[in-house]
């Protein structure tokens, strides 16, 4: 793997934003929780796409939930992107994965641009705005900057609202990351893939598509003017939720048209694209073993498989060798890439 | 009132010269320029405007004469007037771009010189000769002296192969017919008569009590006509690769004997194999006429039926065996059914043009531009050409089982996500991908063709 | 007005800091921005009034189910006034509804009545002058009797003589979509004064008053293009698929 200098870069770059930062954990998505549950297509995935898991019979899946920081200190209340990685578990021991976030779009259009953007978004340290400043900012009609969680000393908020300042494609994800709150619960929350993948349907035709999963329970979040959340309590409302009832998630798949953002994360598509019900996600249970569940598990964006292929997206590419990357270090467990070379991109 | 000695000749008939040059003008003289306008409706020195009176011997050249907004500006119509012309008119073509498509590629930013400024595009000058030499020597009186303008470019046009374009297609073969003119050399044309206000400013159109507005003062606009002046440039070496592509995949569909059943390349052309038969097939569902001109819905399996068929004479209705995405239904759906059923004959465009650049011949391959000079007229850019343009060519509204899909031979085709739907006998579609974007925008302007009382008011404004 | 957070938790805030931060609810504080702050910052940055309608795009999902949001204040600003544009819609029912059944590309259409205004709202496909244009081809006669109802509409009318003119005023009262994206505004702003670069100098704090200061010129806004529970189609092809004729 020729790419493994800039699959190391990537991970210490990643790293680099977050200080406390410990080893053998991931880079970022650190705190999170494993959840089983399984995934039954909809009677019309299978005309769209040819992979094992859109055929129509239910496949078991195991989900990640975590929280964006790669930090150790885990606070949920704290306003950052959630993150939702599922495992689809295919006949043979194969695997596909699906890993998608709270935020619709990424900063970063390319390799080169994410360097800069992390260099941007090391911490820098934070202090309540002085009450002057304050009413400073609200007569010339700006957004002051907001407080500090109790316990904040370091944010990278500053570094990032200066890229973005600078840099027009990054301003939409920055500015939504910025306001994104934390859900009510994990499974409130709608994950988007980002990315642009390339489906095949049983007619060999070839449609450019982006996948989101969407709760059937709806979105509710904490904004920053609600009282702070306890800093565990996504983990113990997940456990509470699922052992009540079962949580469902509708896989959503748009399909692009040309003219749309093909390779670049940084432009969502207008939702005025079709829009297809590809299946039903249900989560039963929070994992038992949550060691290897929530730890040792190693999702990679690129492991797909048959009937699914990458785009030509730069930062999708780049992100298969540094989730290797990432693994290796903290000893996660390999899962191999299935199908042919078509995946080994 | 309809006088042919006040209508520009271009408009309601073509010439049939063989060559045509474009000039584009740009005025700095504005007393000089109105004095070339006041001139060239008096006999003065500089070519005279062909006028739509009919003629007893044909002229050896033919002049005409349009203006953009700009150049109206230019020549000093007052504020009031300009603010009377429609507004994608003041906009001008460049403005337009994605409405009419023009992007990527085609887009205006990419046009060559003069179009790349379109601004100082102020009175584009057309001359009709059969020899080039002709066409010099009227340029050439054209621009004597003080004319008052600036060449900014030019462009010429020749018509290389008898009516016969770059892509293979026997083009001009139907046009409206006018009921208040007799032109002895046109084509006869089966569709209902048009009335005068589809190409004239001032009179009746197809919208039945619709009347567009005659920009003001009236000298000025009445008899007028707009023109949408396109350069096209065409692909012709990806068309016919294209056609070959096509025709692989076909040899290899399900439906292929359906499509083409064994022994009917012969009903085709003599000597051609299936694989040649099936591009020609191909070819004709594109453009919804076989390359000779033969119509799809009159001829749907052979370009030589026996009897022989009026190339004009069909309409959409019934079982027609044309495509419903096919290059000429989309452009004029006749009376055929579509969405916008107030809409049926009221696109309709006067369409002038000549190829340019070298025939392309597929043993000697070159890079030589070519394409079309195409002059699409109307009374109103808006309901007629962007109408078109917009809704119909380019994302197929006018027929759900199109829509969605752009001009096989000139929309916005992305190989990607293009597609086009070749009709069977039992009503079935055989589905084609992957076409590319054929003809591409090399420049282009929106222009007023006035009357010859319009040109004499310009040329005795005083300001 | 853009709030403060407040952290409630461990709040070791003086009463200064928890003054200034519930200032932007208080009534003193909204009246000075509303009348004070909005109309300096408009005049020290004046901002162009956004066009109506959806923005020209090539790409066929974005030229399918366009929301049209036609707002028309009323001459007669009372209920004599509603009532008798009331009564101009419902004496006009058969036309208006042959008239959109020929147009074709309608997916839905209403007429409201909000406060003194009569308003529009439509779905439909296509082009928004190809749409009006074939409108007052068919329906002409009832678009003239409502728009005489309607402040300025006497300079358009008879609309089959003014086609122009009158899709020009019918676009200049149609709303202008603030964008789906957050930052789509500040794209839009940018356009309008020509500006494409992809980086800038930019100050993503100013975001919300770059919202106010255009909402101080718009003042009738569609938040975004709409929701769509079957994007990308058009009507013809939902009738046609559901096999009711097109």
């Amino acid at each position: 793997m020729d790419d493994l200098p800039l699959a190391k870069r990537l991970v210490d770059a990643v790293i680099s934003d977050f200080p406390d930062h410990q080893p053998g954990t991931r880079p970022v998505h650190t705190i999170g929780i494993g959840v089983e549950g399984c995934f039954t297509a909809s009677d019309v995935a299978r005309n769209y796409c040819v992979a094992e898991h859109f055929g129509g019979e239910p496949v078991k899946v195991s989900v990640r939930f975590s929280n964006g920081s790669g930090s150790p200190k885990q606070h949920d209340g704290w306003s950052d992107v959630r993150g939702m990685a599922t495992r689809f578990h295919l006949k043979d021991g194969a695997a596909t994965d699906l890993i998608a976030m709270t935020l619709g779009e990424f900063f970063s259009r390319n390799v080169d641009d994410f360097f800069a953007f992390t260099a941007a978004a090391r911490q820098t340290p934070v202090g309540r705005e002085s009450p002057w400043r304050k009413i400073l900012d609200m007569l010339q009609l700006v957004l002051p900057f907001p407080d500090p969680y109790p316990g904040q000393t370091q944010s990278g908020d500053a570094g990032t609202l200066g890229y973005a300042n600078q840099h027009r494609f990054a301003q939409l994800g920055v500015f939504q990351a910025g306001s994104i709150g934390a859900p009510v619960s994990y499974v409130r929350a709608t994950y988007h893939a980002v990315h642009t993948f390339v489906v095949t349907d049983p007619d060999g035709i070839r449609r450019n598509v982006r996948f989101s999963w969407q709760p059937v329970a709806g979105v509710r979040t904490y904004q920053r003017t609600d009282p702070l959340q306890p800093d565990q309590y996504l983990q113990q409302e997940l456990r509470e939720r699922l052992a009540q009832w079962p949580a469902r998630f509708m896989l959503m798949m748009t399909i692009g048209e040309d003219g749309d953002a093909i390779d670049d994360p940084t432009l969502p598509w207008p939702a005025k694209r079709v829009r297809v019900v590809m299946g039903t996600l249900t989560l039963t249970k929070v994992a038992d073993d949550q060691a290897a569940a929530a730890e040792h598990i190693s999702f990679n964006p690129c492991r797909l498989t048959p009937g699914i292929e990458a785009s030509g997206d730069p930062i999708l590419h780049a992100r298969r060798d540094a989730y290797e990357e990432s693994r290796i270090r903290r000893g996660g467990i390999a899962c191999p890439f299935s199908g042919g070379p078509s995946n080994a991109k | 009132m309809f006088k042919p000695a006040d209508v520009q000749g271009n408009i309601l008939r073509g010439y049939r010269k063989s060559r045509v040059r474009y000039l584009m003008l740009e005025v700095t003289d504005r007393a000089a320029a109105r004095r070339w306008l006041a001139a060239c409706t008096s006999g003065g020195g500089v070519p005279q405007i062909t006028t739509e009176e009919p003629w007893i011997t044909k002229p050896v050249t033919c002049f005409n004469i349009a203006l953009t907004w700009e150049g109206l500006r230019a020549l000093g119509a007052s504020q009031r007037s300009l603010d009377t012309f429609p507004i994608e008119f003041r906009d001008g073509m460049a403005q337009r771009a994605v409405k009419l498509g023009d992007v990527g590629p085609s887009a205006p930013e990419n046009w060559p010189a003069p179009f790349d400024q379109p601004k100082r595009i102020h009175l584009i000058a057309t001359i009709y000769a059969d020899e080039i030499a002709q066409l010099d020597g009227v340029q050439q009186q054209a621009l004597a002296g003080n004319s008052g303008f600036n060449l900014l470019g030019r462009r010429d046009g020749f018509n290389f192969n008898d009516n016969y374009v770059h892509f293979g297609y026997h083009d001009n073969i139907s046009q409206p017919k006018f009921a208040e003119i007799h032109d002895v050399e046109s084509l006869p044309d089966a569709q209902p008569v048009a009335p005068l206000g589809t190409v004239l400013l001032g009179y009746q159109s197809n919208f039945e009590g619709l009347l567009f507005k005659v920009p003001e003062p009236e000298p000025l606009g009445l008899n007028g006509s707009f023109n949408a002046f396109r350069v096209l440039q065409q692909d012709v070496a990806g068309f016919e690769a294209y056609l070959t592509t096509a025709a692989n995949d076909l040899l290899a569909h399900p439906k292929l004997d359906e499509l083409l059943p064994p022994g009917a390349e012969a009903k085709i052309g003599q000597g051609l194999s299936r694989h040649a038969a099936l591009r020609e097939v191909v070819a004709a569902s594109f453009c919804g006429r076989w390359r000779n001109g033969v119509p799809l819905a009159l001829s749907p399996d052979t370009p030589h039926p026996s009897p022989e068929v009026d190339p004009t004479d069909f309409d959409f209705v019934g079982d027609s065996r044309c495509p419903y995405g096919a290059h000429i239904r989309r452009s004029n759906p006749r009376g055929g059914q579509i969405v916008q059923r107030v809409a049926n004959h009221s696109r309709r465009l006067v369409r002038r043009g000549l190829p340019y650049g070298p025939a392309y011949y597929p043993e000697k391959p070159d890079s030589e531009e070519r394409g079309l000079l195409g002059n699409f007229i109307g009374a109103n850019l808006g309901a007629q050409f962007e109408a078109m343009s917009c809704d119909w060519l380019n994302l197929g509204l006018q027929d759900p089982r199109v829509t969605g899909s752009n001009d096989p031979l000139i929309g916005a085709n992305d190989p990607a996500t293009s597609w086009f739907d070749i009709s069977l006998k039992s009503g079935a579609t055989i589905r084609l991908r992957g076409l590319p974007r054929f003809v591409q925008t090399r420049g282009g302007a929106y222009t007023f063709l006035p009357s010859l009382a319009a040109i004499r008011y310009l040329g005795a404004l005083t300001s | 007005m853009p709030s403060s957070p407040t952290s409630n938790l461990t709040d070791d805030r003086s009463w200064f800091d928890r003054f200034v931060d519930r200032l932007p609810q208080t009534g003193i504080m909204k009246f000075v921005a509303a009348r004070i702050l909005v109309p300096y910052w408009a005049w020290r940055y004046p901002v162009q009034k956004q066009p109506g309608g959806p923005p020209f795009s090539i790409q066929p999902g974005d030229n399918v189910q366009r929301m049209m949001n036609l707002v028309m204040p009323l001459k007669d600003k009372s209920a004599v006034g509603r009532a008798i544009a009331a009564l101009a819609i419902a004496q006009n029912v058969d036309e208006i509804y042959a008239g959109l059944d020929n147009v074709g590309t309608v997916h839905f259409a209403r007429f409201v009545i909000v406060d003194n205004n009569i308003c529009m709202m439509s779905v439909y496909d296509g082009d928004f002058t190809n749409y009006i244009r074939d409108f007052i081809a068919t329906i002409g006669s009832v678009f003239d009797a409502v728009v005489s109802l309607v402040e300025g509409g006497d300079d358009v009318i008879p609309s089959e003589h003014n086609i122009e003119k009158f899709i020009d005023w019918v676009h200049a009262h149609d709303m202008y979509q603030v964008p789906d994206l957050a930052t789509g505004i500040l794209r839009d702003q940018e356009a309008l004064k020509g500006d494409t670069a992809q980086t800038g100098n930019d100050d993503l704090r100013l975001l919300p008053r770059d919202l106010i200061l255009q909402l101080n010129v718009n003042t009738n806004v569609s938040l975004g293009s709409g929701y769509r529970a079957y994007p990308g189609y058009s009507a013809a092809q939902v009738r046609r698929q559901f096999g009711i004729g097109w």
